[in-house]
């Protein structure tokens, strides 16, 4: 049901907005984006310098920002849904084109006040494409192969540039965020089971062609992929982040060395300490008790997406909200596996608490979406 | 999909007769259709957002999972060994014959810089400028803001060295901690211990790989784990040798010559004592080979293995051994020296006239050219190829240096008669100061081959005989009387009986074509003590001028033969040889031959 179809006249307007924003949810992010400060404030050895501050003023920008998209009508982001994502397109390839003219490869582009990454704003905008197009979609021509393959080159466009730059973490949540949004939406599950077994059929048959006579990659191909998978094979190569962000967990234990105490991060041991790896850091200052609490304090802000997701009758508010909940639990998820040796290290920062400008603004106007949406629901 | 009419024809027709507005017909359709989807649509997101939702609680239970074991479990640094292969840094130390050290290990560190995550990257620069001079700021600066991530500064540091690196206080300065091959006796035995550089290397290890001389020979021993910490013994004397090098350098300095050598061998083991090659350089900073000029005047190349000269009149002696081991001769026989002796366009002439004819004995004493090659014609080609042969002039000596395997002798291309005649008086042959040290050693040792080496060894080595006993004595009676009354008499040490030969051979011009006039080897081939010799000395100085006299003088008489003579004198009573109290009275000598 489309928010054409129900009155709003229910909606509150004006300052009365405010009252009805789904506070816990702010609470939460704030909660989260304090870890952060902490973390960041330890990293640089008790010092607000260098990464704190600036991080501080960015987390407040975002808190405007995302007020200020929260007060905007849900109809209206759905109504620019298209325009958005094709600017966002157009910076994607703006960013090749300068990436290949100018000297390497470049992700960002110069706003004067912070660095924009294309490829971060995409995030947002290819799931409200995808939500706004579900919207727009009668229900009964969801699982039309033609109607999904719509989608699909939604989806697979933007992943195809952001791999070329080369940012594989970033492709890898753009494909899956999108397809959980086409999922939620309803398309026929025979889809995603051919998707999912093809791909199987493909990785299996690369591992099981390895040293016969029809074997698709070469040797040093199978090497690489080989120490991607276990970084543990080459401790002191490629494996050497894993090695001693592992040690570092370890080190920490149940209740941690305490603030400021780690031995791992602060010795220099780690790299990117401050970005993709700042969990180890807080694994290792508090322990199990303080890693544990902030994926639980992620997993609650799931949980409050999803619930106010159910609240709305709106196709689009709550597709979009699932959609956003479902990037979200996909950064902190696939992160921690990086981190924990779960997962490949592939380069996905930790939400609202890695250092970084686009993602934490982008994340925030996501939640001010997720907000408005909350805000204007039809009750 | 069949759509059900939003305004039913029939009913509004009822309607209409009826008097009720047919819109709320439509209006309620449009209701229930609605209704009907949204419920419909609702069912599915909902199973849909279940999936999700155990997808993601499976997610959070893995992780949190994994924060439990990773809680729980010790913290463990990662072992090298699974690091693939493993950097062996080992290397055994090497020793001299009496188990002084002449190379071992020394624990030191490695610096490098990992750019990203420096700081302040100009004062890094600017502040390793000034700790390296020979670092460059304007090139660090560049390195430091380039791409790469990893950059070696450098490969050795000196404690002091590293604590101004760790006072700049830069992370991204990094220090791994290496070994490096330390020769604490600086130059001394540079040429045989050669030199180490890294081979693998990462910032924890690096392999150390001997480049030349008994480092490279025996690397491979010198790297075995099985071997364990077990040093190489080598032949070598530390004491003799730093003697040996102090007095070759005073000689070559006073001399005036460009490069000097000297081998000192064992006549009986074979073993190398001292072996010295001037100029030389430092092993622990050795430096690059030449890329212009000639690579024998490099400080690098070994002239007592590597050099290959026309050795001159020191070949004579095996002439005269030969033909008294063939009986052809005695020490008495006279041989003809009316000179010049023409063969062909060739003239073979000596120092001065020495009349018509010579014994055998004043034949060597005097260094008559003329009288040798007379004798060579009588011994023919054959057999002198076979002799010198049997003394090992033909092939590389085996000692254990890798430059030893390149230096084979330069043979005559065709052995004629003429070649027979300069070869018996040592033209026309060339080879290295070791392959004569040998030659020698089998005269002194009574006729028995000698096969050089670097090891150390206790027993005779026994070769097979290349001469008779007798032969080698009435050789060795010759060559005391070169000493005490031939071309050798500054040779004459107080205490030591010294028996030797001279040799002045004019230097062949590089790009062929005849001889220097000016330009000589001379060398002193030596035994000592003559009557019963233990160790062979040979000296040889290349381009020597001796300029004290009114005319310069070049023969080694003048120039090789003194600082032989110097040098016996310091390094016997190291050898822990007693001098003759009373000198004349030389036990089984007899001065006159028969």
């Amino acid at each position: 049901m489309s928010y054409l179809e129900y009155a709003v006249k229910t909606v509150p307007t004006g300052w009365r907005k405010i009252l009805y924003l789904n506070w816990p949810l702010i609470l939460l992010i704030m909660a989260v984006a304090s870890t952060g400060f902490l973390m960041l404030y330890s990293v640089a050895g008790g010092s607000f310098s260098p990464w704190v501050e600036p991080q501080l003023k960015r987390f407040v920008m975002g808190l405007v920002l995302m007020l200020f998209v929260a007060m905007v009508p849900i109809w209206f982001w759905r109504n620019i849904s298209v325009v958005a994502y094709l600017g966002t397109l157009v910076l994607l390839i703006l960013v090749e084109i300068m990436g290949s003219v100018g000297m390497g490869a470049q992700r960002w582009i110069d706003l004067g006040f912070m660095r924009l990454q294309p490829s971060e704003l995409m995030k947002i905008t290819l799931v409200m494409l995808l939500a706004a197009y579900y919207d727009w979609l009668p229900l009964p021509r969801t699982s039309r192969p033609i109607w999904v393959a719509i989608p699909v080159l939604i989806i697979l466009i933007p992943t195809a540039l952001v791999l070329r730059q080369p940012d594989l973490g970033t492709s890898i949540l753009l494909l899956a965020g999108g397809g959980m949004v086409m999922f939620m939406a309803g398309v026929h599950w025979a889809y995603f089971a051919a998707v999912i077994g093809m791909g199987v059929g493909l990785v299996t048959a690369v591992f099981q062609s390895r040293g016969t006579e029809w074997q698709l990659l070469k040797d040093y191909q199978y090497r690489r992929i080989d120490t991607f998978l276990d970084p543990a094979s080459d401790p002191l190569g490629a494996g050497y982040h894993i090695t001693q962000s592992k040690i570092a967990l370890g080190s920490g234990g149940w209740t941690g060395r305490g603030f400021m105490q780690g031995t791992q991060s602060r010795l220099n041991f780690l790299p990117e300490k401050h970005t993709d790896f700042i969990f180890t850091t807080l694994a290792e200052e508090f322990g199990f008790v303080g890693a544990f609490s902030l994926l639980s304090l992620y997993a609650l802000i799931v949980v409050f997406c999803i619930a106010s997701a159910l609240m709305n009758r709106d196709r689009f508010s709550s597709l979009l909200t699932l959609g956003i909940a479902a990037t979200f639990f996909l950064f902190f998820a696939v992160n921690m596996s990086m981190v924990m040796g779960l997962a490949p290290v592939v380069g996905v920062p930790l939400p609202l608490v890695s250092y970084g400008g686009s993602a934490m603004l982008v994340l925030m106007v996501a939640f001010g979406l997720v907000q408005s949406a909350h805000v204007h629901r039809a009750r | 999909m069949i759509r059900t009419p939003l305004r039913p024809l029939a009913r509004i027709l009822k309607a209409r007769d009826t008097g009720e507005n047919p819109d709320t017909i439509e209006r309620e359709n449009i209701r229930q259709r609605h209704e009907e989807m949204r419920d419909k649509s609702r069912a599915r997101a909902e199973g849909r957002l279940l999936l999700m939702c155990v997808m993601f609680l499976g997610a959070f239970i893995v992780i949190g999972a994994q924060m439990t074991i990773l809680a729980n479990s010790e913290a463990q640094e990662p072992r090298a060994s699974a690091a693939g292969a493993r950097i062996v840094a080992q290397r055994a130390d090497i020793v001299d014959r009496k188990g002084r050290i002449l190379a071992t290990n020394l624990e030191t560190h490695s610096l490098y810089a990992q750019p990203h995550h420096m700081i302040d990257k100009e004062r890094v620069a600017r502040e390793l400028a000034e700790i390296f001079p020979d670092l460059k700021e304007e090139r660090l600066v560049k390195d430091f803001t380039g791409k790469r991530k990893f950059i070696w500064i450098k490969k050795k540091l000196s404690p002091e060295q590293k604590q101004a690196v760790h006072d700049i206080g830069d992370p991204g300065l990094l220090f791994g901690p290496r070994e490096m091959r330390l020769y604490p006796n600086g130059t001394i035995a540079a040429h045989i211990l050669g030199g180490a550089s890294f081979g693998k290397e990462d910032v924890r290890a690096a392999e150390v790989i001997g480049v030349a001389g008994v480092e490279k020979y025996f690397d491979d021993v010198l790297r075995d784990p099985a071997n364990g910490d077990k040093a190489l013994t080598l032949s070598l004397d530390l004491t003799v040798q730093a003697a040996a090098e102090r007095v070759l350098y005073g000689g070559m300095r006073l001399m005036n010559a460009k490069g000097a050598t000297s081998v000192l061998l064992d006549v009986h083991t074979g073993e190398v004592i001292s072996m010295v090659s001037l100029p030389d350089f430092d092993p622990n900073d050795r430096p690059r080979p030449p890329t212009e000029g000639n690579p024998s005047d490099s400080p690098l190349f070994n002239r007592a293995v590597q050099g290959l000269y026309e050795l001159g009149s020191t070949f004579k002696i095996f002439t005269a051994a030969q033909a008294m081991d063939l009986g052809l001769a005695n020490a008495s026989t006279m041989i003809n020296t009316a000179g010049p002796l023409q063969w062909g366009k060739f003239r073979i002439r000596d120092f001065r006239n020495y009349g018509a004819q010579l014994s055998l004995t004043k034949v060597i004493v005097k260094s008559s050219n003329i009288g040798t090659a007379r004798l060579a014609q009588i011994i023919g080609a054959e057999r002198q190829q076979d002799f010198l042969r049997d003394l090992g002039f033909f092939e590389p000596t085996s000692v254990e240096l890798v430059e030893a395997s390149g230096a084979k002798p330069l043979l005559p291309p065709r052995w004629s008669e003429l070649s027979t005649m300069t070869v018996s008086y040592g033209h026309g042959l060339s080879a290295s100061p070791l392959h004569l040290a040998a030659g020698y050693a089998a005269i002194a040792n009574g006729g028995k081959r000698v096969v050089p080496t670097l090891l150390r060894r206790s027993t005779p080595q026994n070769g097979p005989r290349v001469m008779s006993e007798s032969a080698a004595r009435e050789a060795r009676s010759m060559l005391r009387q070169v000493v005490t009354d031939g071309t050798a008499s500054l040779g004459e040490v107080p205490g030591y009986a010294v028996g030797g030969k001279t040799g002045t051979a004019d230097k062949p011009k590089e790009r062929g074509g005849g001889y220097y006039d000016d330009k000589v080897i001379a060398t002193f081939a030596s035994m000592f003590p003559a009557h019963d010799p233990k160790y062979v000395l040979i000296v040889t100085l290349d381009e020597p001028v001796e300029t004290s006299g009114p005319e310069p003088r070049r023969t080694a008489g003048w120039t090789a033969v003194p600082v032989a003579a110097e040098m016996i004198g310091r390094i016997a009573p190291l050898l822990g040889m007693r001098p003759d109290v009373e000198p004349g009275q030389l036990a089984g000598i007899t001065l006159t031959a028969h």
